[in-house]
């Protein structure tokens, strides 16, 4: 699933960084997994936002999941303010998983 | 992607759930080395102090605890929708912690108004206000699904099931109803087996099962029809119970039963023929294994029945037989097989949650030792396997060594679950 964004660069920087947010349930990355919405990068603010999902709502790794997202952006991004919204809307589902994804979990 | 809607959200919090788990790995590895020293009792006949104290514990100390326990946790995942209350769910862990002991002790010694009697009051507040929590968080919630329904249901059963008991108890040392409290027993040990567990468990595992092996299949016309099934078995059961109908129409509910667990089956089979992930972690494995499981006891309730219509005597062991192939079969395999799917993500969370992501921590199954849980589920097959032959055959020597195993199962689970529970955050 592509990653809406408004800075292709940062948002591929930012990409890289996310590849070390793993659902420690699934033992995938939260790119792969298809639970990063949007990247936006809001240089006059100098602030990150960051839309994202879970595989389901009230989700009990949920809280880490969206913290770790949020520490990564930070030790990325050290100068910025970081915020990370929660979306339901859409709903996550399987098709969200990239094809490397797949084939992480394919193995 | 236009739309989006932000939401926030809150799980339950660690200090609600983990006492539950402590307390039934306890109440576990006290239920086997009661077995151990009551091997007599298997012998004779299914109400014996002991029998009854032991059926309890697992019922209650073992197998509801965990599921009390495991669905503070997990009502909120499938009603998407936070726990109405933290100090229900504390007040029932309360009542129930100290109900629980009071009524096996007194089972065990045979006394039947203090202790048993009063640990049963508290029981059923317990319950009351379990059934109180669950039932406001479902209607706060604004997702209407078929799983909170079950889950509801299962613990309106649960509470039938717990005021039953305690007016059977009651009639045992004041007699008020027209017939003693033994006549009544099949219908309080189904509205629990039935009722609660089954209900609970086809209505939880049919959203966690696809969830773990992430399955694309979804089928909730076939768990509706799963649901009415059960409960109408379970209706008529009572009313033909009530009505003292013949026995061959008993036969009507179990077949009802029977359908919903064969439907139950290809529910499981098909959202792990469609999943995605490929491999299949010794929990999961556990946990479908169970499933299976479920076959047996209805075996053995169809030829407990045929028995009886055909007015066969001397059932005491298959009886035995049917209810610990139900507590000690499927309900303690999905059990030891799901705390190994939840507890350790739930410390994990209270331990790493603000690592992740910054350094290398280690995977929730890391926090359990892999061997000690492959150890654990070989003693827990072959103590069960050779219980089940020491019930039927009453060989003395194959219920001991039966019983010595599973008490080996309940060491490693402890073992497991002290570590999860004790576990200290380290990186890696």
């Amino acid at each position: 699933m592509n990653i809406i964004t408004n800075n292709e660069l940062k948002s591929t920087i930012a990409s890289t960084a996310l590849y070390n947010v793993i659902d420690p349930e699934i033992g995938l990355n939260v790119v792969d997994l298809g639970l990063i919405y949007q990247l936006d990068f809001k240089e006059n603010e100098k602030a990150v936002y960051c839309k994202m999902t879970l595989t389901t709502q009230f989700c009990p790794m949920g809280a880490s999941i969206k913290e770790g997202v949020e520490n990564v952006l930070q030790d990325t991004f050290k100068e910025d303010a970081i915020q990370v919204e929660l979306t339901f809307d859409p709903a996550w589902n399987m098709d969200m998983i990239s094809e490397e994804g797949r084939h992480f979990l394919g193995r | 992607m236009s739309n989006f809607g932000t939401i926030s959200f809150k799980n339950t919090d660690y200090r609600i759930v983990l006492p539950f788990y402590v307390y039934a790995a306890i109440s576990f590895l006290v239920v086997t080395v009661l077995m151990f020293f009551s091997i007599d009792a298997f012998k004779g006949h299914y109400f014996h102090p002991h029998i009854l104290s032991i059926t309890h514990l697992m019922a209650l100390g073992w197998g509801t605890m965990i599921i009390l326990g495991a669905s503070h946790q997990l009502v909120p995942v499938l009603i998407e929708a936070p726990l109405f209350s933290k100090k229900l769910a504390a007040i029932s862990f309360i009542l129930a912690a100290v109900g629980i002991p009071m009524l096996v002790y007194g089972f065990y010694l045979f006394q039947l108004i203090w202790p048993a009697e009063y640990g049963a009051c508290l029981i059923v507040l317990a319950v009351l206000a379990f059934l109180i929590n669950i039932g406001s968080s479902i209607s706060k919630s604004k997702n209407e699904n078929i799983h909170a329904l079950f889950v509801f249901s299962a613990t309106g059963w649960l509470f039938l099931t717990v005021s039953s008991g305690l007016l059977f108890l009651h009639n045992l040392t004041n007699p008020f109803l027209p017939s003693d409290s033994l006549r009544y027993l099949p219908l309080h040990a189904h509205a629990g087996i039935i009722g609660w567990f089954l209900l609970l468990v086809i209505g939880v595992g049919s959203r966690l099962i696809p969830l773990f092996l992430i399955s694309k299949y979804h089928n909730t016309r076939l768990l509706w029809w799963i649901y009415g099934l059960i409960n109408s078995a379970l209706i008529i059961f009572v009313v033909l119970f009530l009505y003292d109908a013949d026995k061959p129409w008993f036969l009507l509910p179990i077949l009802l039963i029977s359908v919903a667990v064969l439907s139950f089956a290809h529910f499981c089979y098909q959202s792990y023929a469609q999943r995605i992930r490929k491999q299949v972690d010794n929990p999961m494995r556990l946990s479908l294994l169970s499933v299976g499981l479920l076959v047996l006891p209805m075996i053995f309730l169809i030829v407990i029945v045929i028995f009886l219509i055909i007015g066969a005597s001397k059932m005491n062991s298959l009886v035995l037989s049917y209810g610990f192939l139900v507590f000690f079969g499927w309900i303690t395999a999905i059990i030891l097989a799901m705390t190994f799917k939840t507890l350790p993500f739930i410390v994990w969370n209270k331990a790493y949650h603000k690592l992740a992501g910054l350094y290398k921590t280690p995977n929730p199954k890391d926090l359990f030792d892999s061997a000690v849980f492959r150890w654990m589920v070989i003693s827990y097959l072959c103590g069960f396997v050779l219980f089940v032959i020491g019930v039927l055959t009453s060989k003395g020597w194959i219920l001991q060594s039966g019983a010595l195993l599973l008490l080996a199962t309940a060491v490693f689970y402890n073992w497991n679950v002290f570590k999860i529970v004790m576990h200290k955050p380290r990186l890696v």
